[in-house]
């Protein structure tokens, strides 16, 4: 008896340690609130952090949407004081690793290939410093570099890097250097979208930059779990909710519709008719641009 | 087709291929699918047993779309799968705005999605009929 009420036990805790691995059947939760308890991104498995991992926007997204409004390339909006040798914590590198991770889709959505070896380059070093180098692939990415035809292989070859990367240290108990990476690759976007506007007012543009308030929530529960880890953490907290301070008083709004589907060479195109409206005055634009600029800056230049 | 030949020189010369893995071939080649004004943006390895009980869609994933951007959802099945792979997206209130398949059972490999509310929305992935399967679920971002 005792050995079936053991085996009973034995299948039913497989079933269920199976069921969290290969399906993901994480809640779906929209972030609505202003804050969110430490407490509470606590709790959050880490299938659930991976989600929100994936929920950030990809710089090559901003790149694309630049190009769009025939905003020219420019060298002045990457990081290019950062210096890989000097980079002297796990902290400074993963977060940096994602600063370069985002203008590496910038300089590869714009082809500048002589400039994208360089930046490879310095994340090779950060990569390799923190033990994850094995998952960038360098060769490739540096061979495709040096063939504009090779676009849509570069950037397939070097977000995967960064998938992967990311996917590694989250399994590996590394997850907070994840978190930094990820924070550094949104915040460079940031400021990219945010220089841009400055130059080249957009409605699109600044409206992007607005919707932001959307996933900053999740930014904030991927970093508070180690918020209080040591003072480098405490620093990007505080960085990241002055961040969201200046996001308060932008308002998103929504009008209802039905999607319209029509059938376009085998396949379906539906166009969504529900829409969302940022309501953000400049000077809340101003305020945003400004507290992006300086973290930023005040990051990269912590060399 | 030149580029899913480079992306497979690219595969078999970093030695992933080495290893015997069909999975990359079908990934690289549900990416490349997509079409020479697709910019790749993410994918979605979905490998499922038969469901036990006709359930909702096993394999979840929020992704954040934003207006004035146009994706494409691409679909592609392994050649042993015993089910074809179909797509839902629904929105942060829960309503269905994308589906891959229509009430005929017409299944469609591509969806291409106008977005005009941007905000973080729920992929769900399943094979037809809660089949067993292995398939991509690519995301790319089209001009």
């Amino acid at each position: 008896m005792k050995g079936k009420v053991f085996f009973i036990i034995v299948i039913v805790a497989i079933f269920f340690a199976c069921r969290n691995s290969s399906n993901k059947e994480s809640q779906f939760v929209f972030p609505d609130a202003d804050s969110v308890p430490v407490s509470e991104a606590e709790k959050l498995s880490p299938e659930a952090i991976a989600d929100i991992s994936k929920n950030i926007s990809s710089p090559v997204e901003i790149a694309n949407l630049l190009q769009t409004m025939n905003v020219p390339f420019s060298q002045n909006y990457l990081a290019s004081s950062i210096d890989a040798n000097k980079q002297s914590t796990s902290f400074d590198k993963s977060l940096k690793l994602g600063i370069l991770g985002a203008d590496l889709g910038y300089l590869n959505m714009y082809e500048r290939t002589g400039s994208s070896l360089e930046v490879l380059s310095s994340i090779r070093k950060l990569a390799e410093d923190i033990k994850v180098g094995q998952f960038f692939d360098f060769e490739s990415i540096r061979r495709l570099s040096q063939n504009k035809s090779n676009l849509d292989s570069l950037l397939f070859i070097s977000i995967d890097s960064y998938s992967k990367i990311d996917n590694y240290l989250r399994s590996n108990k590394r997850g907070q250097f994840s978190s930094l990476m990820i924070i550094g690759v949104w915040l460079e976007a940031q400021y990219l979208a945010t220089q841009v506007v400055k130059e080249y007012p957009d409605k699109m543009l600044s409206d992007r930059i607005g919707e932001q308030k959307i996933i900053l929530n999740d930014l904030l529960l991927l970093i508070n779990p180690y918020c209080n880890r040591d003072p480098e953490f405490t620093g990007l907290c505080k960085d990241l909710q002055d961040i969201k301070d200046k996001y308060r008083d932008v308002r998103i709004t929504f009008t209802q519709g039905e999607p319209v589907s029509t059938e376009k060479n085998g396949g379906l195109v539906i166009t969504q008719t529900e829409t969302s409206n940022v309501e953000m005055t400049k000077e809340q634009l101003d305020g945003i641009i400004e507290i992006t600029k300086n973290i930023r800056d005040k990051l990269i230049l912590n060399n | 087709m030149k580029k899913l030949i480079i992306i497979l020189s690219v595969l078999l010369t970093t030695g992933i291929l080495s290893f015997g893995q069909a999975s990359d071939v079908l990934r690289s080649g549900c990416v490349m699918s997509a079409g020479s004004n697709a910019k790749f943006l993410k994918d979605f390895r979905i490998e499922l047993g038969k469901a036990g009980t006709k359930a909702d869609f096993r394999y979840k994933a929020n992704m954040s779309l934003w207006k004035n951007t146009k994706y494409r959802f691409s679909l592609c099945n392994a050649e042993n799968s015993k089910g074809e792979l179909v797509l839902t997206i629904k929105d942060n209130a829960n309503k269905v705005i994308l589906s891959s398949f229509d009430k005929e059972g017409k299944i469609y490999p591509f969806v291409d999605f106008v977005c005009n509310k941007s905000g973080i929305y729920q992929l769900n992935f399943d094979f037809l009929d809660g089949q067993q399967g292995s398939g991509v679920g690519v995301v790319s971002m089209i001009r």
